[in-house]
């Protein structure tokens, strides 16, 4: 140090000794003033050189000019090497040479307080953090390495805010993640120490490390340094990765989906054949198996404390473990933190109890682990801590594990008793009885254990009998934990019993009658209670007023002497319910107490603090209102109670008859509901089908209807076609109606030839009027009589297909209506369709409504087979008719033309009788006579000339 | 059953678009309607199976509040896909997009992938933003879009194995320096390139050789393992 003062100052030795403050501030100026780097980088040199001696000097008048210089002088690293030494100097609290120059106390404080300050002044602007960081980027040796150690300090000093300004910072902490790839390992070492300072209780940067991919580097470096039996660095690593995992259940999910579980498996490969335990590799080891129970932890959620349960035995950790812990040598220290970890890794995972329960210790004969340990937690030379982990290994063994808890107390049963070898039931059965307190406590606190919230094994310890001197009569062992009660032992040994005695009874109105059973207890625990006693008596006296309280409240009054009522008038009577309720509540006002209930490992200072267990101060909670409240009630009160109580238990009885039946009706709902859905899927089918019939039917139908149309146009070629049975199925109605129309035709047609025939009978009989006119044509006469005849014939013959018209029209009629009916019937049965039979039915209807179709139609074809006939005969009948009249026509014109001939003959006859009869006047005048009979004569000449010129006209 | 290739993934976006919810459909295959506020940044994981290869997908589920901004900016450096997530019924989760865009250009490596996604697709009656404009953001930005629903699990699969098809095309392309782990990939324990690339790495400065031999050992043991966390979310 002189050397370099001598150097600065140029060589005035002789001259005082100017002030280390002066010398730094003129320090301070060249470094601010200097324009050359050299001075500049001489000035810093100096500066850090006086940085340790002169801390408050050189951090008061320096910082600002050695951050600027951080600023301006980034191109040379050897400067700002020196300014980053300097700074971390000034704020680095925990140098060697420091605590040597300040060994009192107040010294080290004020140091401290000297690093916060100088701390605070350099983050008051957060660029300057910023700047380091990117100072950090920088390679360089000179710079990275002080600038790591120099944020460590700053994190050290003022973490909270040094995290917050990182963390805002862009990239921050993911270059402080790159230290650890440095390849120079001081640098990643240091690197380690920093990220530890950085992650400390921040879970947003123990994030972002952890995605930073940081346990995949932890762990290669611990693999990389030997795991346990590597060097700082290891521990370093641990402490890192524990940083980051503790109560951080992100992180932890993250560890455990990236399957680094299996990672820790081979940290614990040490086996017997090892090579000493160092002071590092205990830290390691103890740290490493930390690391696991974090992973595990009561406090962690149950689900993902499962999960690593379950990968912890998958890969074979537990197991590993367990060889640890069997295995000899192993340190105190790591034996008893093994045991604690394998307790958590085993709590409340029923696959991971089991294999423990079946861990052998390798001795001869072979024991179970779990008797070898608890030879330990009844061993007095044992540490004190290990007698602890013991048992909280129990517990968790017990934990949630009703096999397990049968397992132990099946030990104590007379029946499965094994006289030969120690088992767990005797080392606990001991342990409660024997002479140190220690173990009368841990004892009875794991034989509650094997009780809790299990009725089953409360029922089963008290059938245990106890011998315990020769020829006196066995005790039990209910009855033995009272008489050592009533003993006066020590407060460890009485707490521990009066716990055990409560969790036993508690919930168990059998074990309640037991405990009444004895005529000692109630007046014991009444006295114990009432008594005015020092304060050490007065947890005991709150622990008796508990018992006291179970046993009221889980009473089932099958005692007399101590009934509910009973016994609550003796508390009133000689206690009074006040002071009682007092004494009660003596127990959670221990100042022990609040610190068993926050977790469920039994860790104490010391063994006098022993004397809560974490499961028991859960059901002093769960109690200790419920028995208040049940030692106030009066009986007045506890009756309406016990009314309500029945009402509520009728009630309850109603409510589950109507649970019971809803349930049966929600079945038979189900099986109905069942049934409706394939109904309705036999309906549907069912639909189906008639749709289809019915569309086979329209199909029909129409193909009916064609062949009507064709028969409309040719009745005898669709007469003829053969229509099959399948065609006309279902065409009833259409087919009448064509029918009908059919008949309709022949009537219309029947008609027109009535009215034809009446004009013809009209016109023969005027004939026929007529003819008698023409006498002279005979012939023609008997010709007009015969077609007469033959038109009456016909007529009664028309008259008759009329008949049978009608006939067959009625016939018509009922067979429409039988179809009209039918067909409503049809529409019925698509109405319900689920009835084949009526399908049936209506099929059968249909085939003989076929028939009938079949037989009308082939009437209907023999009818018009006659009409035509008929009409052949009309036909030949107008033909006649018209021969006859063309004929007729002829003769009248014949008798016309003859009654012409006649009329002229008259005519010249007349014209000649008047000649003749004129010469006759002539003849007469003249003379002559003439005779009369020439008149006769002559008209018979005429006669036969008119007859003559006829016959010629014919010609 | 090992995997071939590790994909971690950030999901970002703003407060309350369904960010957690659509992790928890994803990984658990539930939703829930009532959902705490993420602090800061939660983890999930899930196998996912891409051309016949196993993906192990690493999710970090970030805060979308304000107040978290600088906490996830931390997260994208060391991502290889981002989902992007906006809700439907809320156009201001849409109007933001741009920011958070910026945001995880800025930060990310450049060849990350992100998944926009517009989430609540449920609630149609409530929609505020349509389809086409998210396709049309999509489409501008050079993003993959979907429509997704957390509470009924409609493309929720879809989102997150789309968005790993994607970032697999683009290591088989080689766009993607697969040994540096700083990109959000890994290459898993016995995949067949993975010893030919871990003897490159052994060649570079900044691997350690011995690690990189004992990582191969070491994983392989962790194989069996994996085989169970799959048949566990399997059996989910």
């Amino acid at each position: 140090m002189s050397f370099i003062f001598r150097g600065m100052m140029g060589g005035q030795p002789a001259g005082p000794q100017p002030s280390g403050a002066e010398t730094i501030q003129k320090l301070c100026d060249r470094v601010a003033s200097s324009t050359l780097l050299e001075d500049r980088r001489d000035a810093v040199r100096a500066l850090k050189s006086l940085s340790k001696k002169y801390r408050m000097e050189v951090g008061t008048q320096a910082m600002d000019h050695l951050i600027n210089i951080l600023q301006t002088d980034r191109s040379d690293s050897e400067i700002l090497g020196y300014a980053l030494d300097t700074l971390y100097n000034i704020i680095c609290n925990d140098e060697e040479e420091e605590q040597d120059e300040s060994e009192d106390e107040a010294a080290q404080k004020q140091a401290d307080d000297l690093g916060t300050q100088f701390t605070e002044k350099f983050i008051q602007d957060p660029e300057h953090v910023t700047l380091l960081l990117t100072l950090l980027e920088e390679f360089d040796f000179h710079v990275r390495w002080p600038g790591v150690k120099l944020l460590t300090a700053l994190l050290k000093n003022q973490g909270t805010q040094l995290q917050g300004i990182i963390l805002v910072s862009p990239m921050g902490v993911s270059r402080l993640m790159d230290l650890l790839a440095d390849s120079r390992e001081v640098i990643r070492n240091d690197g380690l120490l920093l990220l530890q300072q950085l992650t400390k209780s921040n879970a947003a940067i123990q994030k972002i490390v952890a995605f930073e991919n940081a346990f995949e580097r932890l762990l290669d470096i611990i693999t990389e340094e030997g795991s346990s039996d590597g060097g700082i660095v290891v521990e370093d690593c641990l402490l890192l990765l524990l940083n980051l995992l503790k109560n951080n259940s992100s992180n932890q999910n993250f560890f455990k989906e990236g399957s680094y579980i299996q990672r820790m498996k081979p940290w614990f490969e040490v086996g017997d054949d090892n090579s000493g335990w160092s002071a590092q590799k205990v830290t390691n080891l103890h740290l490493m198996l930390q690391l696991v129970r974090v992973m595990v932890s009561p406090v962690n959620s149950p689900g993902a404390t499962a999960s690593c349960q379950k990968s912890m035995y998958q890969c074979g950790l537990l197991q590993q473990l367990c060889t640890i812990l069997m295995a000899t040598g192993v340190p105190a220290d790591i034996l008893t933190e093994t045991i604690n970890t394998v307790s958590e890794v085993i709590r409340g995972s029923q696959v991971n109890q089991d294999y423990f329960a079946s861990v052998n210790a390798p001795s001869n004969p072979p024991r179970p682990a779990i008797v070898v340990l608890l030879m330990s937690m009844v061993n007095e030379r044992q540490p004190f801590v290990l007698r602890c982990a013991v048992l909280y290994c129990f517990q968790c063994f017990l934990y949630k594990n009703q096999k397990g808890q049968g397992e132990i107390v099946a030990t104590l049963l007379p029946s499965t008793i094994d006289a030969n070898s120690i088992s767990a039931g005797q080392l606990l059965c001991g342990g409660l009885f024997s002479a140190d307190s220690l173990s009368n406590w841990c004892a009875a606190v794991a034989l509650a254990h094997a009780l809790q919230d299990n009725l089953t094994q409360k029922e089963q310890l008290l059938r245990v009998q106890l011998a315990t001197s020769l020829g006196k009569p066995p005790v039990s062992l209910l009855q033995q934990c009272t008489n050592i009660l009533s003993q006066g032992s020590k407060v460890q040994t009485r707490v521990g019993l009066l716990m055990l005695l409560c969790t036993w009874i508690s919930n168990c109105p059998i074990a309640v009658t037991h405990f009444l059973h004895n005529q000692e207890n109630v007046p014991f625990l009444m006295a114990q209670i009432s008594e005015n006693l020092g304060e050490d008596e007065r947890l005991v006296q709150g622990l008796c007023a508990l018992l006291l309280g179970i046993c009221i409240y889980h009473n089932d009054n099958s005692l007399e002497n101590y009934t509910k009522e009973k016994l609550k008038q003796l508390i009133e009577k000689r206690i009074g319910k006040e002071n009682f309720v007092e004494k009660l509540g003596f127990i959670t006002k221990h100042e022990l107490y609040s610190r068993a209930a926050q977790k469920p490992q039994p860790v104490f200072p010391s063994p006098e603090q022993m004397l809560f267990d974490h499961e028991f101060t859960k059901l002093v909670k769960e109690l200790e209102g419920i028995i208040t409240k049940a030692v106030h009630k009066s009986s007045e009160e506890e009756k309406k109670e016990e009314e309500v109580k029945k009402t509520l238990e009728q009630h309850d009885n109603i409510v589950t008859q109507y649970k019971e039946l809803i349930r049966e009706q929600d079945s038979q709902i189900q099986e109905l509901k069942e049934q409706v859905s394939s109904m309705s899927s036999q309906n549907e089918q069912l639909q189906v089908t008639v749709t289809q019939q019915l569309s086979q039917i329209q199909q029909h139908k129409d193909q009916y209807n064609i062949l009507k149309l064709k028969l409309g146009k040719d009745n005898q070629s669709q007469m003829n076609s053969q229509v099959d049975g399948s065609q006309v199925n279902g065409l009833q109605t259409e087919e009448v109606a064509q029918l009908r129309e059919e008949l309709e035709e022949l009537r219309k047609q029947h008609t027109l030839l009535q009215t034809q025939l009446t004009e013809k009978d009209t016109l023969i009989s005027n004939l026929r009027s007529e003819t008698p006119q023409i006498a002279e044509d005979s012939a023609a006469e008997s010709n007009n009589t015969e077609l007469l005849q033959e038109l009456e014939a016909l007529r009664s013959q028309v008259q008759s297909q009329t008949a049978e018209i009608m006939q067959m029209k009625t016939e018509r009629e009922e067979l429409l209506k039988r179809n009209e009916a039918m067909s409503s019937d049809a529409a019925c049965s698509s109405d319900d369709l689920a009835d084949s039979a009526k399908m049936a039915e209506l099929e059968s209807r249909l085939t003989a409504q076929m028939a009938a179709t079949e037989r009308l139609k082939a009437e209907a074809k023999s009818l018009s087979e006659s009409r035509a006939e008929l009409e052949q005969q009309l036909a030949s009948a107008t033909s006649t008719v018209a021969i006859l009249q063309t004929e007729k026509g002829k003769l009248q014109t014949e008798v016309q033309e003859s009654k012409k001939e006649q009329d002229d003959l008259l005519m010249l006859l007349a014209d000649q009788d008047q000649k003749i009869h004129s010469l006759k006047q002539k003849l007469k005048d003249l003379g002559e006579t003439v005779d009369d009979e020439d008149d006769l004569d002559t008209r018979d000449q005429t006669d036969d000339d008119y007859e003559e010129d006829e016959d010629e006209d014919e010609d | 059953m090992a995997y071939a290739y590790l994909f971690k993934y950030i999901i970002i976006g703003d407060t309350g678009v369904g960010k957690s919810c659509l992790l928890l459909q994803f990984t658990d295959k539930r939703f829930q309607p009532v959902h705490d506020l993420t602090i800061g940044v939660e983890f999930g994981a899930r196998m996912i199976t891409i051309d016949g290869k196993q993906i192990k997908l690493q999710i970090w589920d970030t805060a979308g509040q304000e107040s978290f901004r600088s906490i996830t900016r931390s997260y994208y450096r060391g991502a290889a896909g981002a989902l992007l997530v906006y809700d439907i019924t809320r156009r201001d989760t849409f109007n933001h997009l741009t920011t958070w865009l910026e945001d995880a250009r800025q930060h990310s490596n450049s060849n990350m992938v992100i998944m926009l996604i517009g989430n609540k697709s449920d609630l149609e009656s409530r929609r505020e933003v349509k389809k086409e404009e998210g396709e049309a953001f999509a489409r501008e930005h050079g993003l993959i879009f979907m429509e997704t629903s957390a509470k009924t699990a409609s493309n929720v699969e879809e989102a997150f194995i789309n968005t790993a098809k994607e970032i697999y095309e683009k290591i088989q392309e080689g766009v993607f320096d697969i040994n540096n782990e700083a990109n959000g990939i890994k290459i898993g324990p016995n995949h067949p390139t993975t010893a030919s690339t871990l003897t490159a790495g052994i060649q570079t400065p900044l691997t350690r050789s011995g690690i990189d031999k004992n990582e191969v050992t070491t994983l392989l043991d962790l194989d069996e393992d994996h085989g169970v966390v799959i048949f566990k979310f399997a059996a989910i």
